[in-house]
């Protein structure tokens, strides 16, 4: 009983002088320094973890005009964001009460892409930029954030929150898109101008595009397939944010010490 | 006990402040960081100008010239690196943490920031320069050996030096850091770990890519060890977590300490 009393005054006295210290202007001064150097930290990492998630992942669908399709780059793209987006949300949120990570990994996620692409597919092996443009998804984690600050609930913002992210990577991206998607007759065969593009630009993944993008697709869906895909994509939003909100909860209870290992 | 961890806070600050010293810039993750960044950039450099004149034919005279001594010297320089520096640390451990005193614990958390920072600027040169320079290279190349000059830049040393990085600096925290030592983090061992477990799973990679020749699927299954690898980041909050409770209380600790004194 005394042991624990002990430690209940010890950690009193602690945490008394944590919130004299903010106070104090040379402890604000190294916890603002702290924190600059936290945020660079993270945001580097997470930065090269989303880079690495989304290129192997839906990076196919955002290299290339051509394979921004209507039924698996809407999916796979919001699947694979908010999968990274949910682990990171729970401990920035439930241990800092931020609601920036949607906002901050697409944002990183959009000037990574162009400088790679730049760097990569144009400079390096001479791709032009108007056919591996990445997409945006920063609306998306916008959305999300707001979601998220204003319900100021997990569980809300994964329901409206991940739906919306899910279903609306189409229409926001559909400004920089429209002039790709207009119907081109070449040599008797009609195709779209991101299609023409694509032939004209042969790559290793020539084969892999005609055989997924587009495949046996029911023509007789008329135009009803990209929202169809979208609220699919939107119930996908709602299931993996949630489940990886809960990976990160765990995560996030790994915050400990052990004496060994096995 | 409370004499030698005073005593010991004086040697180590210096005569005017206790704290002064932690306003300094760090000049570690300012040399480091300016480093890491001119080998990354003469990296890249060499890969633009030798990687499609002599790098895509893995038999040619020219690529063992110029891409495989590359290789072995970059598996020389991290094996090296990396043995070197945590035998020292392991070597030169603290043996009693109750001699370091709480001016100099936090004067090592800011040097472990600094290192951190190194390893972030390593990890952004990464994301903008090497993940997808292998998925252009594998656009327009036929794929004839594991060993292509995007391979011996991004497997063979941009993602293991952040691993030569890592490992050093696990030991080095849990050997001069208080609230580490004669325990372990298990958010950092699961960083360091996840990272590490990513060279291994070459092996599955590679072996994949040995059914095909040509065909790039970037999302194919065989890339997905390293996704689920790179989820080994997601445990940086928790890790961020102990560093910022660790730092704060000494930062309230030692400036109280420094306020006090100036009272007097």
């Amino acid at each position: 009983m005394s042991e624990v009393q002990a430690i209940t005054e010890k950690e009193a006295k602690a945490r008394a002088l944590d919130i004299k210290s903010l106070d104090n202007p040379k402890a604000m001064k190294l916890y603002r320094r702290f924190d600059g150097i936290l945020i660079l930290v993270l945001f580097a990492f997470i930065t090269l973890g989303i880079q690495i998630q989304f290129t192997l992942t839906a990076g196919d669908w955002d290299y290339w005009i051509d394979w921004r399709d209507r039924r698996w780059w809407p999916l796979v793209s919001p699947f694979t964001l908010l999968l990274f987006i949910g682990a990171f949300t729970y401990g920035i949120w439930t241990r800092l009460r931020l609601p920036i990570i949607a906002t901050a990994v697409t944002t990183l996620l959009c000037l990574v892409s162009w400088l790679s692409r730049y760097l990569n597919f144009y400079e390096f092996t001479h791709f032009p930029m108007s056919f591996t443009f990445p997409s945006t998804y920063i609306g998306l984690g916008i959305l999300l954030d707001c979601t998220l600050a204003m319900t100021r609930s997990l569980v809300v913002s994964a329901m409206i929150g991940g739906g919306l992210f899910g279903a609306l990577v189409y229409p926001l991206n559909w400004s920089f898109m429209a002039p790709y998607k207009v119907p081109v007759e070449f040599n008797g065969t009609l195709m779209s101008v991101a299609d023409l593009m694509g032939y004209e630009y042969i790559r290793t993944t020539t084969p892999e595009y005609l055989r997924i993008i587009e495949e046996s697709t029911l023509r007789t869906f008329g135009g009803s397939v990209t929202p169809l895909t979208a609220v699919f994509a939107g119930l996908c939003g709602i299931v993996i944010y949630a489940i990886f909100l809960y990976v990160g909860s765990w995560i996030n209870g790994l915050d400990k010490y052990a004496k060994r290992i096995v | 006990m409370a004499q030698t961890i005073a005593q010991t806070t004086t040697q180590e600050a210096g005569a005017d402040s206790k704290v002064a010293g932690h306003f300094k810039r760090n000049r570690f993750a300012y040399t480091a960081g300016a480093f890491a960044i001119a080998v990354g950039a003469a990296l890249r450099i060499y890969l633009d100008t030798m990687g499609f004149s002599v790098g895509t034919d893995y038999y040619s005279e020219e690529f063992q010239t110029y891409w495989m001594p590359l290789l072995y010297g970059e598996i020389i320089f991290m094996g090296a690196f990396t043995v070197i520096l945590s035998v020292y640390f392991w070597m030169t451990r603290e043996m009693d943490a109750s001699k370091i005193s709480k001016e100099l614990e936090l004067s090592r958390y800011w040097k472990l920031l600094g290192v951190f920072t190194v390893m972030g600027v390593w990890a952004g040169a990464i994301a903008s320069n090497a993940v997808e320079s292998d998925a252009a290279w594998h656009q327009v190349t036929i794929r004839d050996t594991d060993f292509t000059p995007t391979h011996i830049i991004i497997f063979y040393f941009a993602l293991p030096f952040l691993t030569a990085m890592l490992i050093p600096t696990f030991i080095w925290t849990h050997t001069r850091l208080p609230a580490y030592m004669n325990k372990i983090s298990l958010p950092f061992l699961a960083v360091v770990v996840g990272i590490l477990m990513i060279m291994p799973n070459y092996g599955f990679n590679e072996w994949g890519h040995t059914f095909f020749y040509a065909e790039e699927l970037f999302a194919a299954p065989i890339h997905w060890g390293f996704v689920f690898l790179g989820w080994s980041l997601f445990f940086l909050v928790p890790l961020a977590v102990q560093l910022f409770t660790n730092m704060a209380r000494l930062i309230a600790e030692t400036t109280a300490e420094e306020g006090d004194h100036q009272s007097v």
